[in-house]
Formats: structure tokens, C-alpha cells, sequence
């Protein structure tokens, strides 16, 4: 039908309990589900000190239906490896090893070991879920943080033009098995690219978009809008890349213009309409590029 | 404390879901359905939207009998009606809008069932209705089906009415509207035809019955006075079209010559064309003052009918005219002379003139007036009146009030004489079969509930206008009397307008157009011009359909919720929702394509 | 089998007969040959462990509570500036009651760029949580190695053991290997595995927090009692027998010295000559810091005239770190037996410590004693240059 119905392709397992004490219209926590629901129960995460931390409920409580050990900031991709270890000593190589962060214990403490692990080519999973800047404690500005967004410590009043750090590029040059981006409003190329990597040895990286409401400035309701307009407007772009040789993009990025992504959310609201159109310049930039990388690696 | 513990009793996997997580929250989603635009917009009231849901499973006899609860005769609205669901709906402002009318006559043609039960007498009442029209027909249908014995009395020789004869065989082939009278009638109406009421049968013999329904219809045509005329040189065009039905030899000329922007005028002209000749319709009014349907037109011009928009008859010009021999000659020689046996009649022209038209008077109301000196001529050997209709009422009770030249009714169809009721072309509603088929419904309901308060049983207290589809649209009978088959969740009365819809999550497909006889083929032949679809044309065109309003199950609200606060309902319909987890986030609501769902404030 | 062999093969010895399972390590001076050895081992096959060169020491833990977390015997070893950057990982594991393996060289925290020892670096993680045991030889270092996996899992504490730098990881001994056999039946393979389920780590009320210290507590003094029976059954398998301290020619002596690390066969050495003169000099050798063996160390120590503690370690602003900690723990004794104490710094930062540094020491202390007013300063030094 034209409905593009999905409803039979999403797993129906619930790994994620109800309870947990995410924002209303939290994108990570409903990215943390979406990715449960692929892998199943036989996975071990471990998280960084970010929003998971509290999330998921005050000890004893806890939402997620998956073993997991929560670790200091920066350490995620060094934990997991570790656990893989143990795991495979004590004889068990199918239960998935997640290491799960948010884009600051990925791209700014968390680089390091991510990139050891990735270098090793540890049999992990990592999954980074990029809210673009530091979300549970008071939304700093982290090297991730796109184009001047407004942040606490850095108010707009001295805004800072630099572009984001490439992650995906970044781990594709590390040339482990499969990366790739996806985004909580597009839950079955999340699920579909979560299981693929689930059967793939080796690391693996995915990079998926779960806007933060409170952080971009948003009503709760706009999360999924939000970040399918990311994806329109080429901001995000969904695509994977194997063995950082073959990119491939997995969905159609029609190019919206980036302009009314960016007004509708608080964060962005004092750009000027110059600052506006170089980031418009900078996404097609971008675009170009990734898009070479796809003809040439196909 | 050894291997097994970390500090304190920490419950092993005791979940998060002791926590009133969503205590805090300052609004909540409630799942309502509200009504789909094209329910709103049909003037039959049927549940178009209902069936695209079944069809969209691919319940094809479901979908079909649901629209059987409202509208008796699918095979033949889904042929002739101008369909306004199709103008209101909501697809038309993404893509295409849904193909509804194919789908519905895909549904009409179906085999009927060959034992579907036969409605129970459950009233002791009778009720008899005087003409068999879609207005009559409707109404006895639903009666028979709210348990009464119904008598259809038809002056004509067969049951139909202006189905039967103002309709031309290439749009309603009489096989059609043959099974959908049958259909009818296997709903245990009696139908007697040969029998006028106010002659054959009194209106004293009709006392017997409980309640009268007056659909007599209108068949008066409005005359046409032009100088020089003579009453042999002007035919009214339902007369025409009514020879042309029974099959007898038309005696059309060529140069045919419509007057009127009736659909009667349209089918005037592709029928004369059908019959050799070379048609022009005038029209007083411009393109958009033709109160002719929009695919008729479309059609008319396709064929090659010519219409002259603006234009007035003002005189006939004959062979008996001694002045303006070179008029004349101009047209023998403009008259292609032709083989075969074509009749001759005294009319050689039309003088007409040019209109322009005029904002009058403090109503606002349109007129046109000629333009002095832009008389011309136009050559015609036979000229055709489509003006309109009247209904005759000279053989009605005279204790019945009219408005005019017509019938007053209330919107249950009631007169003011007590147990006469009225409906269709006679009342003086818009002039199409859909609306009169919706008024023998609304006469069906008013029937039914004024036998119920005259026995002193209690009757249903719903009033006009929570009958009507979205408070504006005709009544659901399914409203009056019956559950609804459809699973719905706290229905308001309300038209879903565009905006609530996600269009995310649908992609474009273009609509399938009806599929059509070809020119050549349609100028020399009677046989149904409009192909309509096949039926998994219709069926994908009915999966094109959002569903409007209803909750069709697709799960996004529960997918998309990030504390997992929608749970499937334990019996299979709809969905739960969590008071103590949803924290009110709103992304279920923003997210239903079709919007069936709404934020409600918390009292806090 | 006896083989001469450096400290640091002495702890792949003991990791590969403790069967340990996964070992994290980023190499390191003087460390490094640790991680070789253990490389070389993995690829002969001869240990089975599942080896992860992580880029850093901070990694190295992170690894280490992960694998551990996940039931796995865990190992790592690290130094100096490493040894730092184990901090915060280290609280982790004490915290998360992990039973963490890692030898710990007491290796120069830098500025002044050296691998000589100082035990600035071991001592700093006192706080952290961990069992800590310093070792005088590599035979020792060996048989704590093996030792610590079956304390750490005995009462779920991660251990720590203290090599001092360059002695041990260059210095080669003579060393008794035991049999692989003999190991197990030691330490046998854990029993129960600890499983990754718990909530471990995240938001804790303070209530919770509070009796998670108190069981850390508890543990901690749970494990003065274990490694007495550990050593007990050490010494019957082995014939070794180590003790939280050791006594030496303490009897009737008038002064005690007190000392750690591979200052400790010195000082027993120095002893052994004065008292064939005829001096009443002893020595009590600190091996285990933590859980700190007070109630021993006022037991040997009660009724000695004078203690002389050596530190080749600083808390800067405060004394030596054994001394402030002996000190304290003797300031419970009745002023009679209470022992006058006198703080020594000798050493830190590679500097040899000879028998001449420790004579010197025992003059200084001698010399204090004919004044018997309070010390003032609490540290004194001794070898410096001028």
C-alpha cells in the first residue's frame, strides 16, 4: 500500500522496560530500543557516564533487559574490548558486545579508545547515538557540536564556526569491516544495518541520529520530523561503508534546503542569514564529497 | 558478600517499571478516530473510507457489503455520480486522489451473493412508496432492511425512473441497473409496475399503508419559447433520450442542437453523435456555470460535441421563412447531404445570440444579458431542450405544502401532512442520483422513526446532525439503528482536515485513471463508454487510500514511542496506552499518518 | 624448577600458572618485558589467556572491568606514568568489587624523567580500594602474583603487587618455579563466576553508597584473615611463608628499622652485621599496606625504644608515607611501650640505597635519641646531595 508500512519488520521483542527516566521524546532512549529489538537478548552493553547513566533508572532499578555495565567517561571502546575478551575466553562468541555512547564519549574522551579498538579490529559493536553535544549535563559544546549551535559554554554571543568531526570517515579510514549512520526516524534501515553488523566480525560502527529535545531547542513531539528532515536536507546522510572502501548510500536524500531545519530549532534561532548560507555551502560540501566517495568505492 | 553481589541488595533484573515515570506529564494522546473527508462529501452517505480499510486487507466482500449498509446501488454511482468524495479527498493535495468511484462500481459489479438472506420482518408496518427512482428505490431498500413491508408503486412500465430513462445505455447499461434493481427487490421489496397512484390506484386505497413515500421525481420539462416556432421544431431532450433507450429509431437529424447545461443536455449531444449526428450544446452560462458533471463534459468534448458557451437561442429558422433565402441557401450549402434515410424536418437554423454576463441586483446573483447586434446563425436540423426538469404535482393530496414547484421537506424528508413523506427530484434538491439516493435514506430513517413514535416505543434520540458524516455530510443509517461494523476509537463528528495527516510516511503513486472505450469506437456504439478499472486496478487504487481519520493499525505510534508506553490491545483492536509510563511526549500524535489520534491537556 | 630470571618474567610466571584469562596491558617502562613475555607465551601457546594491547593505561583498566565484569580472571601490569593513568579505573574496580590482578612497578612518576624506583606512584593508590603487597625479591613477587588471584576472589577485591623498578624488572634471581600442578591445586578455577547483571554503576542513592563503602570495609579487614590462610597454605605447599609483616631480630632490640621493597635485603643484611657486633638492631618488613596491618605493626613494635622508619617515597607537605601511617597506628599504644619514632627518606628517584645509607640512618637515629625531645621535622633525609 502506499502507507509505507513497516509494522512487520521491526521485531517485536521489547529489551527496552518502560519506566526509565528519559526526557519526554528522548531520541536516544527510542534509539537504544530500536537497536535491542535487532539484536536481541544475547548482548552485553557498556555505557559511558552520559545520559544513560541516569536514564535508566536509580540503582536498583534499571530499564535496559540486557546485561550491562555502566563506565567512566571515555573508556567505552576499551570496556567492551575487554569484555569481548572475556567472553571469548569463557567460551562465548555469540553474545553481541555493545559499546554504547553518546557523541562526546565518542568523539571527544572516548576517540582514543575507539580508535585503539578499532585498530585492534575488536569484535564489538559500537554504537554512537549523536545528540551533536554533551546532553546530561547541561548541554556543553563538544567538538561535535555542529556550526555555532548555542550552547552553555558556549553562548552564542561568541559564536564558533567549525565543522563536525567526520566520524564515519574517520573510522572508515581505520578500515573496520562496516560503518555506517542511521536515524531513529527511519527504524528499519537502523534495524536492518544493526543486524547486518550483528553477523559481521570484527568492529563495527554505527552512527545514529536521536535528536534531543530539551537540546535542540524542540517541542518533544518533533524528535522523528526532526531527524528525517535531517536526513532530506542532507545534513545526515544515511549510508554505510565496508571495509572503509565502499560507500554506499541507503536512502534517497532529496536536499531539502538547510535553512528551515535549522530556524525551527532554538538552538540555531540567532544565526544570521550568512552564517545560514555557509552552512548551507558546507553541507553541500560535504555532500559532494561523500558522493565521490560512493561512486568511486561502488 | 562474595562474587555474586555488588554493594547493597542490588534486585537482580528488577526493571525500571515500578517507576510512575510518567507522572509529571502535561498532556496526553487519546486515539480518536474522526471522519474521513470523502464520507463527508458523499451525497448517499456512505462509508467510503470504511471500505478502502477492508479493501486495503484485501476484504473485498466486507467492503463491498459495507457499502451496501448506506448506498443500495454502487454499480450505479460508481458510473454516473459526479463524485464530490473525490474532490474532498485528502490525497488530491499529495499525489492523486483515490480512483473512489471506480472502486465503488468495481464493488457494485460483483457477483451478488446467490443466498444472502432476506431482511427479517420485524415491524408489522407497511409502507408504500410511489415511484421507483434511486430516491424510492433507497428508501424502500433501507426499510425493508429496518424490518418493514414495502410496495414500490412505478407508473412506467419498468421500475428505474430516471435510471432507466434519462441515462444513456453508454453510461448505465440496462444489464447494471437491472442487477442493482434485483438487488433491491431481494431485499423483499415488491415492486409493481404499470401502476399510477393518483389514477390507477387511489391515495384512499393507499391508506393502508403506514407511511407514504412521494418520489415521483420530475419530469416536466421547462419549455423553450423561441419566435417562430412551432411545436414540431422543438423536442425535449428527456423524450429524446428516452427513444434512444428503448432502442427505436431516433429521429435526429445532423445538425443537432442542444440547448441547456444539464447533464441531460451532455447526453443529448454524445447521444445524438452516437447516432451520426454533429452536435453543438449552447449554453447561457459560461464553462463554469454547466451544471453538468465535470467528467461529462470531459467526455462530451472528447467525443467531439462542440458547446458554445455564452450563447442564446433567440429564433428558429425554417424552410418556410421567405426572408433571408441567403441565409438559408448559405446553410443547404454548409448541409452535407447525406446518404441513407435521414428525415427531414422544416428546421434549417437557430438564430442565436451572444450573452455577457452581469452582476445583478443586491443578491450578487449572476444573470446574463444579450449583447445587442451579435446575433448569428446556427445551421441545425434538429433542435433538442435540456433546461431542467420540474416535477409534476398536480396528482399529489392537496393537503401536501409545496415551496414553489416543488415539495417541502424537512431534513428527515417529512411533509407536513402527517405519514407523507417525500425525497429526490421532487423535493427540489440538488438534481443528482447520489442525492437522491442520500434523501431516500434520510426519508428511510424519518419513516422509521416516526412509525416507532407513533407505536410508543422509545426511539433512538440522535438528531440530524449526528447522523450526518462529519456533521455536514448525509446520514449513516449504520448511526441510526445498527453497531458499527468498524472498529473505531472514541469517533468524533469531525472532518480530518490535511493538515493532521503525516505525509512521511507515505510515498507518491499516481492515481489510475478509468480506463476508457476509444473515440472511434464510442462515436458509433452504445456500449459503456468508461471501462472503469479491473479489479486489482481498483484494489491498488484502494490501497492508495490514508484512511483518513481511522486508526488502521499500521503500529508507527507504538514503534515510534521512546518508553515503550503503547501496547497492542489484548483483543486485537486498536491499542493501550500507559498512564503511568507515556509522559506525553506527543510523538504518537505527530506521527500517525492519518491523523486518528489527539493531545489532550492534563487537568494539573 | 629453579631458574634465574627478572621480576617482570617472574609476573608472567605467575600469571601463566594462575591461568589467568584475559590479560590488557599497554607496554611501558620497565613494565614492557611483562607484556612481551606474556605475548611470546600467548603465541607458544603456553598461556591461554586472551591478550588485548590497549593504547593506554586508562584503556588497560577499562578493559580489565569489562573482562573481569564478564567472569573472566583478569590481569594487567603497568608503571609510572601508566600507573597514574589507572587512577579513576582503579576506584572502579575496587568499588565494583572486581577481582583485578596487576603488578604495579614502583617506577618514577615524572618530572625528573628515570626509571629508578620510588614508591610515590604504589602508595598514591592507597585510597583507591585495592589489596596492595610489596615485594623484596622476584621469588617473592612471583608467589605473591599467584597468591593475589586467589586472595582478590576470596573476598572480591581487586590486589595489587608492588614491584620496585629496575631491581626487579632488570635484576635477575634466582627463582624456585612451581609445577603448573601444584598451582592448581592451590588455586583451583573460580567456582563461581561473577556475571555482568547487576545495575552496577549507576545512579546510587546515598544510602546505597554509604553500605557499599561499608562492605568495601569489611572486605578489606575480611582480608588480613585470608591472607594469613592463604600464606599458612602457601608455606605448607611450598615452604614459603610471608607473612602481612616480618619480624626480624626483633628481639630485645633497641632499635627497629622499618622497611619495604628491595630496601628490605639490605636492611636485613645491615642487621645481621651490626648484631654480630653485638648491636641490638632489628627490622620489621612491611609487605602488605593495604588493608593495613595495624594491629601486627603495634604488636612488633610495642616496648622497641626507637623505630626508624626508611621511606623511599614523599607525601609532599606531610613525611614519608609509611612513616605518617606506622605513626599513626603506634599512636595507640600506652605511652610505655610507644616506641620514639624517627622518619628516614632515602632513595626516591633511583637513588641507591646502600648499607652505608642505612648505618647512617641508624647513627641519626642513635644520635636523636640522646636528646629526648620531640623530632621536629618529621622526615629526614639522608643521602641527598648537597
Amino acid at each position: 500500500m502506499s502507507q509505507i508500512v513497516i509494522k512487520d519488520r521491526i521485531p517485536r521483542e521489547e529489551l527496552l522496560a518502560s519506566g526509565h527516566l528519559a526526557c519526554p521524546g528522548c531520541g536516544g532512549s527510542l534509539a537504544m530500543r530500536l537497536v535491542l529489538k535487532a539484536l536481541g537478548p544475547r548482548t552485553m552493553i557498556t555505557l559511558p557516564a552520559f545520559c544513560w547513566t541516569l536514564l535508566s533508572g536509580p540503582a536498583p532499578r534499571s530499564a535496559l533487559g540486557v546485561r550491562h555495565l555502566h563506565m567512566a567517561p571515555g573508556t567505552t571502546a576499551a570496556t567492551a574490548s575487554g569484555i569481548r575478551a572475556a567472553l571469548d575466553a569463557l567460551g562465548d562468541t555469540e553474545t553481541t558486545v555493545l559499546a554504547w555512547s553518546d557523541i562526546g564519549g565518542t568523539s571527544d574522551a572516548g576517540l582514543q579508545a575507539l580508535s585503539g579498538a578499532a585498530e585492534r579490529n575488536e569484535d564489538i559493536l559500537y554504537v554512537c547515538h549523536e545528540d551533536e553535544a554533551g546532553m546530561n549535563t547541561g548541554i556543553q559544546c563538544s567538538p561535535a557540536t555542529p556550526w555555532d549551535a548555542g550552547t552553555t559554554t558556549a553562548p552564542t554571543g561568541a559564536p564558533r564556526f567549525h565543522p563536525r568531526k567526520d566520524l564515519i570517515g574517520i573510522l572508515a579510514a581505520h578500515r573496520i569491516p562496516y560503518a555506517a549512520s542511521s536515524t531513529v526516524a527511519h527504524p528499519v534501515d537502523l534495524i536492518e544495518k544493526v543486524q547486518k553488523a550483528r553477523a559481521i566480525r570484527g568492529t563495527r560502527f554505527l552512527l545514529i541520529l536521536a535528536p534531543c529535545p530539551p537540546g535542540w531547542g524542540v517541542s518533544s513531539e518533533e524528535t522523528i520530523d526532526l531527524a528525517r528532515q535531517a536526513v532530506r536536507t542532507r545534513v545526515f546522510p544515511l549510508f554505510e561503508v565496508e571495509n572503509g572502501q565502499r560507500w554506499r548510500f541507503t536512502t534517497d536524500h532529496p536536499g531539502d534546503p538547510v535553512e528551515p531545519y535549522l530556524r525551527r530549532q532554538g538552538r540555531f534561532r540567532h544565526l544570521t542569514p550568512e552564517q545560514v548560507r555557509r552552512i548551507q555551502s558546507e553541507v553541500d560540501a560535504r555532500w559532494e564529497t561523500l558522493k565521490r566517495s560512493v561512486e568511486s568505492g561502488s | 558478600m562474595r562474587d555474586d553481589q555488588a554493594g547493597g541488595d542490588i534486585q537482580r533484573g528488577a526493571p525500571s517499571l515500578t517507576s510512575r515515570s510518567g507522572s509529571r506529564k502535561c498532556a496526553r494522546p487519546i486515539y480518536q478516530d474522526m471522519v474521513a473527508p470523502c464520507n463527508a462529501a458523499c451525497p448517499v452517505g456512505a462509508d467510503v473510507e470504511g471500505a478502502m480499510n477492508l479493501l486495503r486487507e484485501g476484504r473485498v466482500v466486507e467492503a463491498r457489503d459495507l457499502l451496501l449498509r448506506e448506498n443500495p446501488m454502487p454499480a450505479v454511482t460508481g458510473r454516473v455520480c459526479d463524485h464530490p468524495c473525490q474532490t474532498a479527498c485528502n490525497r488530491a493535495f499529495f499525489d492523486d486522489a483515490v480512483n473512489i468511484h471506480a472502486v465503488e462500481r468495481m464493488l457494485g459489479d460483483l457477483e451478488p451473493e446467490v443466498h444472502a438472506p432476506v431482511p427479517a420482518r420485524t415491524r408489522k408496518e407497511k409502507v408504500a412508496v410511489v415511484g421507483s427512482g434511486p430516491a424510492g428505490l433507497a428508501c424502500a431498500y433501507h426499510l425493508a432492511r429496518l424490518g418493514y413491508a414495502v410496495d414500490v408503486f412505478e407508473a412506467e412500465p419498468e421500475p428505474g425512473g430516471a435510471l432507466r430513462y434519462g441515462i444513456p445505455e453508454y453510461h448505465l447499461p440496462r444489464e447494471v441497473l437491472a442487477r442493482e434493481i434485483q438487488r433491491i427487490r431481494s431485499q423483499g421489496v415488491g415492486i409493481h409496475c404499470g401502476v399510477r397512484v393518483g389514477g390507477d390506484l387511489s391515495w384512499k386505497e393507499l391508506e393502508s399503508h403506514d407511511a407514504i413515500f412521494l418520489a415521483s421525481g420530475a419530469r416536466l420539462n421547462r419549455p423553450l419559447e423561441l419566435a417562430g416556432q412551432d411545436p414540431a421544431d422543438v423536442r425535449p431532450g428527456l423524450e429524446f433520450l428516452r427513444e434512444a433507450r428503448a432502442g427505436e429509431r431516433s429521429t435526429v437529424g445532423r445538425r443537432v442542437i442542444v440547448v441547456g447545461g444539464t447533464d441531460t443536455a451532455v447526453d443529448c449531444a454524445r447521444t445524438a453523435l452516437r447516432l451520426g449526428a454533429d452536435p453543438v450544446v449552447i449554453c447561457q452560462g459560461t464553462r463554469a456555470d454547466l451544471s453538468a458533471s465535470t467528467e461529462a463534459f470531459d467526455e462530451a468534448i472528447r467525443e467531439g460535441v462542440r458547446f458554445e458557451f455564452q450563447v442564446w437561442p433567440v429564433a428558429v429558422q425554417t424552410s418556410e421563412h421567405a426572408e433571408q433565402e441567403e441565409a438559408i441557401e448559405a446553410i443547404r450549402v454548409m448541409y452535407v447531404e447525406n446518404e441513407g434515410d435521414r428525415p427531414r424536418t422544416r428546421l434549417m437554423g437557430v438564430e442565436c445570440v451572444r450573452m455577457r454576463a452581469v452582476e445583478a441586483g443586491p443578491s450578487g446573483e449572476r444573470r446574463s444579458l444579450p449583447i445587442q447586434g451579435s446575433n448569428f446563425l446556427l445551421p441545425a436540423d434538429t433542435l433538442l431542450t435540456a433546461l431542467g426538469e420540474e416535477p409534476d404535482l398536480g396528482f399529489l393530496p392537496s393537503e401536501i405544502t409545496r415551496k414553489g414547484y416543488v415539495v417541502k421537506v424537512d431534513e428527515f424528508g417529512r411533509t407536513n401532512h402527517p405519514g407523507f413523506f417525500a425525497g429526490g427530484d421532487i423535493t427540489g434538491e440538488a438534481r443528482t442520483v447520489a442525492h437522491s439516493l442520500g434523501s431516500g435514506k434520510r426519508a428511510a430513517i424519518g419513516i422509521d422513526r416516526y412509525l416507532r413514535e407513533k407505536a410508543g416505543e422509545p426511539v433512538a434520540e440522535t438528531g440530524p446532525k449526528a447522523l450526518r458524516y462529519g456533521g455536514t455530510g448525509n446520514f449513516s443509517i449504520t448511526r441510526w439503528r445498527w453497531d458499527d461494523p468498524v472498529h473505531r476509537s472514541g469517533e468524533v463528528n469531525e472532518v480530518v482536515p490535511f493538515e493532521r495527516l503525516n505525509l512521511a510516511h507515505f510515498k507518491s503513486v499516481p492515481g489510475k485513471p478509468d480506463r476508457h472505450r476509444s473515440f472511434e469506437e464510442r462515436r458509433s456504439s452504445f456500449a459503456e463508454a468508461n471501462l472503469g478499472l479491473t479489479p486489482n486496478e481498483a484494489l491498488a487504487e484502494a490501497r492508495r487510500c490514508f484512511n483518513c481519520g481511522v486508526c488502521n493499525q499500521c503500529e508507527l505510534c507504538l514503534i515510534f514511542c521512546p518508553d515503550i508506553a503503547i501496547q497492542r490491545h489484548p483483543d486485537g483492536h486498536g491499542f493501550t496506552h500507559s498512564e503511568q509510563y507515556c509522559k506525553g511526549c506527543g510523538i504518537c500524535v505527530a506521527e500517525c499518518p492519518r491523523g486518528a489520534m489527539v493531545m489532550m491537556k492534563e487537568d494539573r | 624448577m629453579k631458574q634465574v630470571i627478572t621480576g617482570d618474567q617472574a609476573v608472567s610466571w605467575g600469571v601463566r600458572l594462575a591461568r589467568a584469562e584475559v590479560v590488557a596491558a599497554c607496554p611501558n617502562t620497565p613494565q614492557a618485558q611483562i607484556v612481551e613475555e606474556l605475548s611470546e607465551l600467548r603465541a607458544s601457546g603456553d598461556l591461554k589467556a586472551h591478550l588485548i594491547q590497549v593504547e593506554s593505561e586508562q584503556s588497560a583498566m577499562a578493559a580489565c572491568i569489562g573482562a573481569s565484569s564478564a567472569g573472566a580472571r583478569t590481569f594487567t601490569a603497568t608503571s609510572a606514568q601508566g600507573f597514574a593513568l589507572t587512577h579513576e579505573g582503579l576506584h572502579r574496580a575496587a568499588g565494583a568489587r572486581l577481582p583485578i590482578v596487576m603488578a604495579g612497578i614502583s617506577r618514577t612518576l615524572a618530572p625528573g624523567w628515570t626509571v629508578g624506583t620510588n614508591q610515590d606512584v604504589s602508595l598514591l593508590q592507597r585510597d583507591a580500594g585495592w589489596i596492595q603487597i610489596h615485594c623484596e625479591s622476584n621469588q617473592e613477587v612471583l608467589d605473591s602474583t599467584i597468591q593475589a588471584f586467589k586472595l582478590a576472589e576470596a573476598v572480591s577485591l581487586p590486589v595489587m603487587v608492588i614491584l620496585d623498578a629496575v631491581q626487579f624488572s632488570n635484576d635477575r634471581e634466582p627463582v624456585d618455579i612451581p609445577e603448573p600442578a601444584e598451582v592448581d591445586a592451590f588455586l583451583p578455577g573460580r567456582a563461581t563466576r561473577r556475571k555482568l547483571d547487576a545495575n552496577d554503576g549507576a545512579l546510587t542513592p546515598p544510602a546505597l553508597c554509604m553500605e557499599m563503602r561499608l562492605r568495601q570495609q569489611e572486605a578489606m579487614a575480611e582480608a588480613l584473615t585470608a591472607l594469613d590462610t592463604l600464606d599458612e597454605e602457601w608455606g605448607q605447599r611450598f615452604g614459603r611463608r610471608y607473612g602481612a609483616i616480618e619480624s626480624y631480630q626483633t628481639e630485645g632490640a633497641e632499635l627497629v628499622l622499618v622497611v619495604s621493597g628491595t630496601v628490605a635485603p639490605t636492611a636485613r643484611h645491615v642487621v645481621d652485621q651490626l648484631r654480630a657486633k653485638g648491636e641490638q638492631v632489628g627490622l620489621v618488613k612491611v609487605r602488605l599496606f593495604r588493608p593495613f596491618p595495624a594491629t601486627a605493626m603495634r604488636k612488633a613494635l610495642a616496648g622497641i625504644p626507637h623505630v626508624a622508619v626508611l621511606d623511599c617515597n614523599l607525601s609532599p607537605g606531610h613525611s614519608g608515607i609509611f612513616a605518617e601511617e606506622i605513626r599513626a597506628a603506634l599512636y595507640d599504644l600506652e605511652p610505655g611501650p610507644r616506641p620514639v619514632f624517627h622518619g628516614y627518606i632515602v632513595g626516591p628517584g633511583g637513588h641507591d640505597v646502600r648499607p652505608e645509607t642505612i648505618i647512617d640512618c641508624i647513627a641519626l637515629t642513635r644520635e636523636a635519641a640522646k636528646n629526648p625531645t620531640v623530632c621536629e621535622r618529621e622526615d629526614i633525609w639522608v643521602g641527598v646531595r648537597s
